[in-house]
């Protein structure tokens, strides 16, 4: 029962930590919107976490630079299990506009396991919700699997 | 056998009421009310009143990280300790006429234990070895110094009135409080004691690390401050610890206060023609949830309201605020209790 009410709840509080990987912040203002009384994603129980040990989701905008990479991966790996990681705009998903230049490392999939991708530039918040959504049950179903 | 069931019954009062359980689910119950009142004033729906439930069983199931640099032992039991003081305050606090321990416990072991919670924050914050945690806990100190000035000169204005109608100079005993306002009516309906009302209310957001007053934990500079390397089971101790201070500083405000006024349930009750066992428990619990409905209106005004109006202070700021603004008033209540009135 108790553990069934833990994969019940990871499913309801998701925490979110944002890093930006060379993003010209559009997405981080986009992503900033999603919390606002408009679309208001607390209601789901999304909270903007200061610190990547407290997060759930990390959302990660931008095109993946060379000098980001090792900061996004070794934040990436302060996350801890279960955790969901969730591209937003078409930057770190295909490199977009700065795709083959030698200052990007991207996309981001090289790299880690990429759980959710939401495209666009920049998404729009109703697309942003949408793949935060998604991302939670993936969350609550890896929770499920955990031990 | 007379001796296990006292040992049952103090049990029966640490785990459930008003120990661990009850501080568990009013608490969070207080700060999911608070997250939904904050919201609509912000004109959003917010999250379910129950998420603080959600937050706290999905950090129960989360990894919990102890950082290299971390010394595993007092990182791990500091939100524990914390944790476990708030309860035992809970246990001193007299719910109107009941209370579990109150006959032992002053005031003034209320106003030790309330820093606990604080020396809790701050001995997992250095036991982290984070940088962050390290800011944090440096603010953390300043805010329970300053909030401990007016707290101290608003219980010794009580204390000077309890103490000057019972011919004992000064009193600090809670239950004597108590049993004072039963007989004269609520502190709060004295002259003196409402410059020392407001100025409690206003330590209220301070104490418990709210809105304008949480520099030590402002997550947007400082990612949570102590609590930076914290995950899973002890954060959510200690999101926990922060839900139960809300229902220890209200509740104590309506004991000191408001503990006059009583609920009369009993009364009507007893004029109704009810008595007896079953009766009496019934009065019981409404009493239980008029305590509660007290403290859901008073995190609202001191907590709720200030959140949603204001922006976060500095820390210089904040002490300033507390030892001219609020000690002021918690100081112009002992100058008036002084002179008896």
């Amino acid at each position: 029962m108790f553990k069934n009410l833990i994969k019940e709840s990871t499913g309801k509080s998701p925490w979110l930590f944002h890093i930006n990987a060379g993003s010209c912040n559009g997405c981080d203002i986009e992503l900033v919107s999603v919390l606002t009384p408009r679309y208001d994603a607390e209601r789901l129980g999304f909270k903007l976490t200061g610190s990547p040990r407290h997060a759930d989701i990390v959302v990660v905008t931008g095109p993946v630079t060379a000098q980001s990479l090792d900061r996004v991966l070794r934040t990436i790996s302060q996350v801890p299990e279960p955790r969901c990681i969730v591209t937003m705009g078409s930057c770190p998903q295909s490199g977009n506009v700065f795709r083959g230049s030698y200052a990007i490392a991207g996309p981001l999939s090289k790299y880690v396991h990429v759980d959710v991708d939401v495209a666009g530039c920049t998404p729009k918040p109703e697309a942003v919700i949408d793949g935060l959504a998604l991302a939670t049950k993936i969350l609550a179903e890896k929770r499920g699997q955990m031990e | 056998m007379a001796l296990i069931l006292q040992a049952l019954r103090y049990l029966v009062y640490v785990l459930v009421f008003p120990g661990f359980l009850f501080c568990f689910m009013t608490g969070l119950l207080l700060c999911g009310i608070d997250r939904k009142l904050v919201a609509r004033m912000q004109k959003r729906v917010g999250p379910p009143i129950l998420q603080p439930f959600y937050d706290f069983f999905k950090l129960c199931g989360k990894e919990t990280i102890v950082p290299a640099a971390a010394n595993r032992t007092v990182f791990l039991l500091a939100p524990l300790v914390g944790l476990a003081a708030l309860v035992v305050i809970q246990l001193f606090i007299p719910v109107f006429r009941f209370s579990a321990f109150n006959s032992i416990a002053d005031v003034i072991v209320i106003l030790y234990l309330l820093l606990i919670p604080a020396l809790s924050v701050i001995m997992g914050g250095a036991a982290s070895g984070s940088p962050y945690a390290g800011v944090g806990l440096s603010r953390e100190m300043v805010t329970i110094l300053s909030c401990e000035l007016p707290l101290l000169l608003v219980l010794l204005a009580i204390g000077k009135v309890v103490g000057t109608a019972l011919g004992t100079g000064i009193c600090f005993s809670l239950s004597k409080i108590v049993d004072y306002q039963m007989a004269h009516g609520s502190l709060l309906g004295k002259l003196s004691m409402i410059p020392a009302a407001v100025a409690f209310l206003l330590v209220i957001p301070g104490e418990t690390g709210n809105h304008p007053f949480d520099a030590a934990e402002a997550e947007t500079e400082i990612c949570e401050g102590p609590l930076a390397e914290y995950s899973g089971a002890p954060l959510g101790v200690y999101k926990l610890s922060h839900a139960v201070k809300m229902l220890t500083m209200t509740s104590l405000f309506v004991a000191l206060f408001l503990g006059g006024i009583g609920t009369g349930i009993e009364n009507l009750m007893f004029q109704l023609g009810l008595s007896g066992g079953a009766a009496g428990a019934v009065a019981f619990l409404l009493e239980i949830l008029v305590l509660f409905l007290l403290c859901a209106v008073l995190t609202f005004l001191t907590i709720s309201v200030v959140h949603a109006v204001t922006a976060r202070l500095r820390i210089e700021q904040l002490f300033k605020y507390y030892w001219t603004v609020v000690a002021g008033l918690a100081l112009i209540s002992l100058v008036l209790a002084w002179y008896g009135l």
